[in-house]
């Protein structure tokens, strides 16, 4: 069995509801859960009839849930580096960093970081205390933007460490042949050098998020009977692909809602698809999920994984 | 004849320090260069450069002192660096 489980698919197809449901049907197959909402978005504490914040909050046994407070995560990290920053630029104080980092959370790819430092939070600080974490995520190109970042920012990283390594080759070299040269001061060897060591643990820490990614998720996309969202899951499908993040499943949600031809495409015909027929009733208490049916999509997830063991 | 020899041994010291900083010349101009790539790449993103996503030259800012003011000082001479290169290979 995976240890994580991520809905992912284009906005309003039911994502959360689907999350929601499979998280509920795995607690009461035993499995200890937490829920995860990613979308800045929220509505999982709306749909289990709870009120959730950015701490796990109890829905019932075995079930717990949570909302990332994505801007929270923003703030805090531009807080960690407007302190560290300050204590190194001291004297730069007219520079007026403040409102710098202001503009910082504007900046592209300050969302997608957050998503990742939330996520990186879940897996390093709670998911210990649970069996399964099932992340509800933000409509697709967010999370696509999330899901690529750990592989493009490591090109980067192992860009710079290779150059910060000839930087460090040089300083050793003009070390040796002139002690006195004013280089000498500055560091010079991999292991003390604080630079490529940060470098290293940007590294390690992308390292982990993709591998958790692509070896440790079940990953499903969850789409509607209508072309457009057939479409989308095409798309997610090739960029997937691209950064070796394998689908394990499609969720074909709200089936029946339309007569409308629609026909499943055949690049998606090799991924395991589990239907959910359309709720004309509507979902009004936490135990109208259980009529979702998620059975064979649980059963599925509890027989993936590397070993295939639950 | 102590003081002579005293003198000619700080003579010889200096003629081999002269030496050993004119052989580390080339090597520190192209460190430089290095460092001044390197400040460029993380920090290209605010000038408009391809670069890291943001979050990553935050983190290392504040680690790149020495670079920052390599980078400047390089900038003070970034008109003509042919010029600072046949300053160092010494041509007239």
């Amino acid at each position: 069995m995976h240890s994580n489980a991520f809905f992912l698919g284009k906005g309003g197809v039911g994502k959360t509801t689907l999350s929601a449901a499979f998280g509920l049907s795995l607690a009461r197959s035993g499995k200890k859960v937490l829920v995860a909402s990613l979308d800045p978005a929220h509505n999982l504490g709306d749909v289990y009839r709870t009120r959730l914040n950015d701490k796990p909050t109890a829905v019932e046994p075995n079930l717990d849930a949570l909302e990332v407070d994505l801007a929270a995560w923003v703030q805090k990290y531009l807080d960690e580096s407007r302190r560290e920053l300050k204590t190194t630029y001291s004297y730069a104080g007219t520079l007026n960093l403040d409102s710098f980092f202001d503009i910082m959370k504007y900046s592209p790819g300050t969302e997608e970081y957050a998503v990742l430092w939330a996520i990186e939070h879940i897996h390093c600080d709670l998911a210990a205390d649970y069996d399964v974490v099932v992340f509800d995520t933000p409509p697709t190109a967010l999370s696509l933007r999330f899901l690529a970042m750990p592989a493009i920012s490591n090109l980067w990283v192992a860009e710079l460490a290779k150059l910060r390594e000839r930087i460090l080759d040089r300083r050793t070299s003009i070390t040796r042949i002139n002690p006195e040269s004013a280089v000498a001061a500055s560091c010079v060897d991999k292991d003390d050098d604080k630079v490529y060591g940060r470098l290293g643990s940007i590294r390690k820490r992308l390292s982990a998020l993709q591998n958790l990614f692509s070896k440790e998720s079940y990953v499903a996309v969850v789409i509607n009977p209508d072309h457009l969202s057939v479409s989308e899951a095409l798309r997610i499908q090739e960029e997937l692909l691209k950064i070796d993040i394998p689908l394990s499943g499609l969720c074909v949600n709200k089936r029946g809602v339309s007569k409308a031809d629609w026909s499943l495409d055949r690049k998606l015909s090799g991924i395991r698809a589990f239907d959910f027929d359309f709720l004309p009733g509507g979902l009004h208490e936490r135990e109208d999920l259980r009529t979702i049916g998620t059975e064979a999509l649980v059963a599925d997830f509890l027989a993936s994984g590397p070993k295939g063991r639950s | 004849m102590n003081k002579i020899l005293r003198k000619v041994k700080r003579a010889w010291q200096i003629m081999g320090q002269v030496n050993r900083e004119r052989a580390v010349g080339m090597l520190e101009f192209e460190l430089k260069e290095l460092e001044n790539i390197f400040t460029l790449l993380i920090l290209g993103g605010f000038v408009g450069m391809p670069s890291p996503p943001a979050p990553i030259a935050i983190e290392l800012l504040p680690l790149l002192e020495r670079e920052m003011a390599v980078m400047l000082n390089r900038s003070d001479f970034a008109q003509d660096p042919i010029g600072a290169l046949m300053g160092i290979l010494e041509v007239d």
